[in-house]
C-alpha cells in the first residue's frame, strides 16, 4: 500500500504542486491573521477581534462540511446539529460542572462521537439528495426539541458561560483577553486543518476521495464504503462540534440559532465560495464572508440578498470557489509548468 | 361505550378532521416537489418560498380590494411566470452539469434564501393575519368543523384529483411522463422536452403558491413561514417516494394524520420527531420510499 503511494506520487508531479499551492495559502493566511491580531492588539480593539475570533470558529464548522462534500460527495445540510451540540456541551460543563476548558473539551469529543454515530447511522443508510434532506431533517427536529426544552433554556439559549483560563501546559490563555484568545482559536483552527488536511493524504482519504468519484467501484478495491462514510461522518461530527464548543467561551451565551438551518446553510455556502474540498477554501471564505456581511450590514439589514446572490453566482460561474479560481494561477508560480489540474 | 362516543365526537375527530385539512395543503406543496423532482430531477430548497410569496401575493391582491375568489384564481397565475423564469435563468444553467442534483439544491438553496430577504424588503418582517374568507361553522353527524377548513378539505381532494387527471389521463400528463422516463425518446416522438421541463416547474411553483393563499387565512402570514412547512413537506415526498404522486397523497393523509392525533396525548413539541422517526423507518425499510418514481408507474 504505501510502496503505492509513494508511486502515485512520485508520478504526479503535479499534485505535488497542488499541494504546495495550498499550504502556501495556509501560511500566508496564518502570517496575514497573526498581523492583523498584532495589530488589532496595539490598537487596543476588542470588536475586530472578537469578530475574526468567530469568523475562524465558523470556518471550523465549514471545514466540517468539506470533508463530507468535497472529500466524500456527501452534501450535509445539517452539520449545525454538531456544531450546537458542541457549543451547548461546552455551555453547560462551563456554567453548571466547572470552569475546565479540558473537561468541556473532553465532554464534547465524547458526546459528538456519539451523536455523530448515530446520526451517521441514520443518515448514511441513503446518499444524494436524500442524504442531504436526511441531515436537514435531523438538525431541524432536534433543534426544534432544543429550542422548547426548558432545561436548556428554550429559545433564550444559554446566558452567563464563565470568563474561562485555558491552561496549555507552559502557559495559560485567557477567555477573556480578545487577542490571547483570538490567537488561540486561529492556532486551534489551523491545527485542525494540519490534522484533517494530513489525514486526507493518507490512504483514508484517499478512500474518501474514491468514494466521491465513484462509490460502486470502492468495494472492488477491497473497501466498505459505508464504513469510511461513517469515519468521515463522525469525523466531521467532531470538528463541527469542537470548534463549536469554542463559541460560548468567546460570547459567554449559547442560543439555539446556532442550530438552526440558517447555520448549516451558511457553513454550506461558505465551502461553496471559498472553494470544495480544498479546507483551505472554507476558512478564507468564512473570513471573507464574515467580513462582508459585516460591511454590507453596516449599510443595510437585508445582507442575506447580498450573500445569497455571491453564492448563486459562485455556484454558476465559479464552481471551484475562490481557492479554485487561484489555484492554477499560484500553481503556475510554483512549478512554471504550464498544466493546471 | 358513550364515553368513547363522546371522545371522537367531540376530541379526535375535530381534530382527525383539521389534520386532514393541513394534509391536503401539505400535499398540495408535497405534489409541487415530487412533479418537480420526479420530472428534472431537481431538489427545489426554494419551494417553501414560494409557497410564501404565495401568501403574500394574496395579502397584496385582498389589499386592493380583490376577495377570496379572485386570489384563488390570480396568484397561481402570476407565480407561473415566477417559476417559469426560475427554470429558464437559474436550473437550466446547471441542469447538464454532471453534478446536477447538488448544483440545483444548492442554486435554489441560495435563490430561497434571497426570496425571504426580498420578501422582508417589501413587505416588513412582521407576522399578518388575513381575514378567514369563509366564516362560521357546520356540524356534520355531530362533528363541529369550522366552514374554511370543511371548504379546504373539499377543494384540495378536488384539486388533487385534478392534478392526478391532468398527469395521467391526458395527453399532456403523457407528455410529462414520456419525458421523465426517457427524454431522448421522448423528445425524438415530438415532445417538446424543454417547453415541458420549464412548464412543469412553473406548475410545481404554482401549486406551492396556491397552498399558500389557502394556508394564509389559517397560519399567519411571514416572510419566514416557508421553512416550518418545507420540512413536512420533504417528508412526505420522501416517506411517499420521491416523484411518486400516489406517494405524496398516502404519505402526506397518513403523517399530518400522526402529527395530528400523536398530538393529542404528547406535547407538539414531539410530534415532529415523531414524524421524523417514521421516515427514518420508512427510509431503513424502503430506502426508495412507498411508492415508485413518476413515468415507471
Amino acid at each position: 500500500m504505501r510502496d503505492v503511494m509513494l508511486s502515485g506520487r512520485l508520478a504526479t508531479r503535479g499534485g505535488g504542486a497542488v499541494r504546495n499551492a495550498v499550504h502556501l495559502l495556509a501560511l500566508v493566511f496564518l502570517l496575514l491573521a497573526i498581523a492583523f491580531g498584532v495589530i488589532a492588539w496595539a490598537a487596543g480593539d476588542t470588536f475586530y477581534l472578537r469578530l475574526a475570533t468567530e469568523a475562524l470558529i465558523f470556518a471550523g464548522l465549514a471545514m466540517s462540511v468539506d470533508i463530507l462534500l468535497g472529500y466524500t460527495g456527501l452534501l450535509s445540510l445539517g452539520q449545525a446539529l454538531y456544531f450546537g451540540l458542541g457549543a451547548y456541551t461546552s455551555a453547560v460543563v462551563l456554567r453548571d460542572i466547572g470552569p475546565s476548558f479540558w473537561l468541556a473539551m473532553g465532554m464534547t469529543l465524547v458526546l459528538a462521537t456519539l451523536a455523530g454515530t448515530l446520526g451517521g447511522f441514520i443518515a448514511n443508510r441513503v446518499k444524494g439528495v436524500y442524504f442531504a434532506l436526511i441531515t436537514f431533517g435531523l438538525a431541524q427536529v432536534v433543534a426544534k426539541v432544543v429550542y422548547n426544552t426548558r432545561e436548556l433554556g428554550a429559545s433564550d439559549g444559554l446566558i452567563g458561560v464563565p470568563e474561562i483560563t485555558i491552561p496549555l501546559g507552559l502557559f495559560t490563555v485567557e477567555a477573556a483577553n480578545p487577542a490571547a484568545f483570538f490567537l488561540f482559536v486561529l492556532a486551534f483552527v489551523l491545527l485542525l486543518y494540519a490534522g484533517i488536511a494530513y489525514l486526507m493524504d493518507t490512504p483514508f482519504g484517499r478512500t474518501l476521495t474514491a468514494i466521491r468519484a465513484n462509490d460502486r467501484r470502492v468495494p472492488f478495491l477491497g473497501s466498505n464504503p459505508l464504513v469510511y462514510r461513517m469515519l468521515a461522518y463522525v469525523l466531521a461530527a467532531n470538528v463541527a462540534a469542537l470548534t463549536g464548543a469554542l463559541y460560548p467561551m468567546l460570547r459567554g451565551f449559547v442560543s439555539p440559532e446556532l442550530m438552526f438551518f440558517h447555520t448549516s446553510g451558511n457553513a454550506v455556502i461558505t465551502v461553496i465560495v471559498g472553494g470544495v474540498g480544498t479546507l483551505i477554501g472554507p476558512i478564507l471564505g468564512s473570513v471573507l464572508l464574515t467580513a462582508l456581511r459585516s460591511v454590507v450590514g453596516t449599510w443595510t439589514e437585508h445582507h442575506l440578498i447580498v450573500i445569497g446572490v455571491l453564492f448563486m453566482l459562485s455556484v454558476i460561474l465559479l464552481p471551484k470557489g475562490l481557492i479554485g479560481a487561484i489555484r492554477p494561477w499560484l500553481q503556475h508560480r510554483l512549478t512554471g509548468s504550464e498544466t493546471p489540474r | 361505550m358513550p364515553e368513547f362516543l363522546d371522545y371522537f365526537q367531540f376530541v379526535l375527530a375535530p381534530q382527525m378532521l383539521n389534520g386532514l385539512s393541513l394534509g391536503v395543503a401539505v400535499i398540495l406543496m408535497a405534489l409541487g416537489l415530487t412533479i418537480i423532482f420526479g420530472l428534472l430531477d431537481v431538489i427545489n430548497m426554494a419551494h417553501g418560498e414560494f409557497y410564501a410569496i404565495g401568501a403574500f401575493l394574496a395579502l397584496s391582491v385582498g389589499a386592493l380590494g380583490f376577495d377570496f375568489w379572485v386570489m384563488l384564481a390570480v396568484v397561481p397565475l402570476m407565480m407561473v411566470p415566477i417559476g417559469w423564469l426560475t427554470e429558464q435563468v437559474l436550473i437550466q444553467r446547471v441542469f447538464h452539469s454532471r453534478e446536477r442534483h447538488i448544483l440545483t439544491l444548492l442554486l435554489t438553496f441560495g435563490f430561497g434564501m434571497v426570496l425571504e430577504d426580498v420578501l422582508k424588503l417589501v413587505y416588513g418582517p412582521n407576522t399578518q393575519k388575513p381575514p378567514t374568507p369563509i366564516g362560521g361553522g357546520t356540524e356534520i353527524l355531530g362533528i363541529f368543523l369550522p366552514n374554511y377548513r370543511l371548504f379546504l378539505i373539499v377543494f384540495g381532494a378536488a384539486l388533487i384529483l385534478a392534478v392526478w387527471l391532468v398527469v395521467f389521463r391526458s395527453r399532456l400528463g403523457a407528455m410529462v411522463r414520456a419525458a421523465a422516463w426517457d427524454k431522448d425518446m421522448a423528445s425524438s416522438l415530438g415532445v417538446p422536452v424543454r417547453l415541458v421541463y420549464s412548464g412543469t416547474f412553473a406548475f410545481g411553483v404554482a401549486l406551492a403558491g396556491l397552498s399558500g393563499v389557502l394556508l394564509a387565512p389559517i397560519y399567519s402570514v411571514f416572510p419566514t413561514m416557508g421553512r416550518d412547512f418545507i420540512l413536512m413537506a420533504f417528508t412526505v415526498v420522501i416517506v411517499g417516494g420521491m416523484g411518486s404522486i400516489q406517494g405524496a397523497v398516502v404519505a402526506g393523509v397518513l403523517l399530518t394524520q400522526v402529527q395530528a392525533i400523536s398530538s393529542l396525548y404528547i406535547s407538539p413539541v414531539w410530534s415532529d420527531p415523531l414524524v421524523f422517526g417514521i421516515m427514518v423507518m420508512v427510509l431503513m425499510v424502503r430506502p426508495q420510499g412507498l411508492f415508485g418514481k413518476l413515468g415507471n408507474a
